[in-house]
């Protein structure tokens, strides 16, 4: 039966199968608890573990996919380069809240897993979750941290910024687009983004800048720690 | 045949952040090198955004499917799961809101700074936007 399964293409062909519907559903019901990505993750380890498919067998398509990470976390230079002019603009404001906010979640997440007693794997997993997958990604791997779970740290941090960010504008009384749109990139990275263009032209493009920005000083930041 | 040299483009990018990372003397991601390097080819001019414009959208828009194949890998995980899953969400609950409150903040009080400071600071870059501070704090 295995042998059905183990060819690349199911991986692929599956992977594709599940974010079409992931996408379609986000689509109809308009919210950002319908994350395609993870409707997608869950779709395809039910299919996996009702069908008792191999994670081996599907992660042969997994490694293809896998191969267009670091070229997809490329190109975000170019949706630096799109807003070169505001960041030229604003770069210091840029520089000072995205410093402080990736230290600010750093340091919390850090000391939060001290409270809790979390070993150091799921720490290091955890410590880059609020900057854009690929860059956690490549933080936690490395230092020895369990990928799936950064992953999943990431996606839910992004969903939850994107749902609560117009609570927090509010509560914290941001009435600055510049402050607001960092804010939501530094904190829930692209999926919070999403939200962010919805608020206006300004929050949009500052949070997209805050994606590169932050995923930057993150790096620098775990390297002097890790 | 444009695709195919996009793909190219992009792909020599990968591969050589991939030969800087090996010869640097410390641990720094590929993937971020790939970022640096693409950044300062377009900033220089040394490559138009014409030439690699598509490709990068397509990679763009699709980010998140690039990662079911992580994330899946979670099913390995379930018991690491089972046993924190309360203080994992706790953590990214409260880490989340504190990031947002600390960006927020200070970059109301750096654009506060910048304003005090009149619009030279803006203009005039760095230096004057150091000295627009100092003044501000006498």
């Amino acid at each position: 039966m295995s042998e059905l399964f183990s060819s690349p293409y199911f991986g692929v062909a599956l992977s594709v199968a599940a974010f079409g519907i992931g996408v379609k559903l986000q689509q109809k019901l308009k919210t950002p608890v319908c994350n395609p990505l993870i409707i997608a993750i869950v779709l395809i380890a039910g299919v996996l573990l009702i069908f008792k498919i191999p994670y081996e067998a599907y992660n042969a398509g997994g490694e293809v996919i896998n191969m267009f990470l670091a070229p997809a976390t490329s190109c975000l230079a170019v949706a630096i380069y799109t807003k070169i002019k505001i960041l030229k603009r604003y770069w210091l404001p840029i520089l000072v809240g995205c410093t402080a906010g990736s230290a600010a979640s750093m340091l919390s997440v850090y000391g939060l897993c001290r409270l809790f007693g979390l070993d150091e794997s799921l720490t290091i997993s955890l410590l880059p979750k609020s900057v854009t997958t690929p860059i956690a990604v490549s933080i936690s791997e490395p230092a020895g941290g369990v990928v799936p779970i950064t992953v999943v740290a990431v996606i839910g941090t992004g969903i939850l910024g994107s749902i609560i960010a117009p609570l927090l504008i509010r509560i914290f009384k941001v009435t600055d687009p510049v402050a607001a749109g960092l804010a939501i990139g530094a904190s829930s990275h692209a999926v919070g983004t999403s939200k962010a263009v919805e608020l206006g032209e300004v929050e949009g493009a500052m949070s997209g800048l805050a994606i590169g920005v932050c995923g930057i000083i993150t790096v620098l930041l775990s390297m002097a720690v890790l | 045949m444009k695709i195919i040299k996009q793909i190219g483009i992009i792909f020599a990018v990968c591969w050589l952040s991939q030969v800087i990372e090996q010869v640097l003397p410390f641990a720094f991601p590929a993937s971020v090198i790939g970022m640096a390097l693409l950044l300062a080819c377009l900033v220089t001019g040394l490559l138009r955004i014409e030439y690699i414009q598509e490709k990068a959208d397509f990679l763009l828009e699709n980010m998140a499917f690039f990662f079911i194949p992580a994330g899946v890998s979670i099913i390995n995980y379930f018991d690491v799961l089972e046993s924190s899953v309360i203080q994992l969400v706790i953590i990214c609950v409260v880490s989340t809101i504190i990031t947002f409150a600390v960006t927020a903040w200070s970059v109301k009080l750096t654009l506060r700074l910048m304003n005090r400071g009149g619009n030279r600071a803006e203009e005039a870059g760095q230096k004057s936007c150091m000295a627009g501070k100092e003044e501000s704090r006498e």
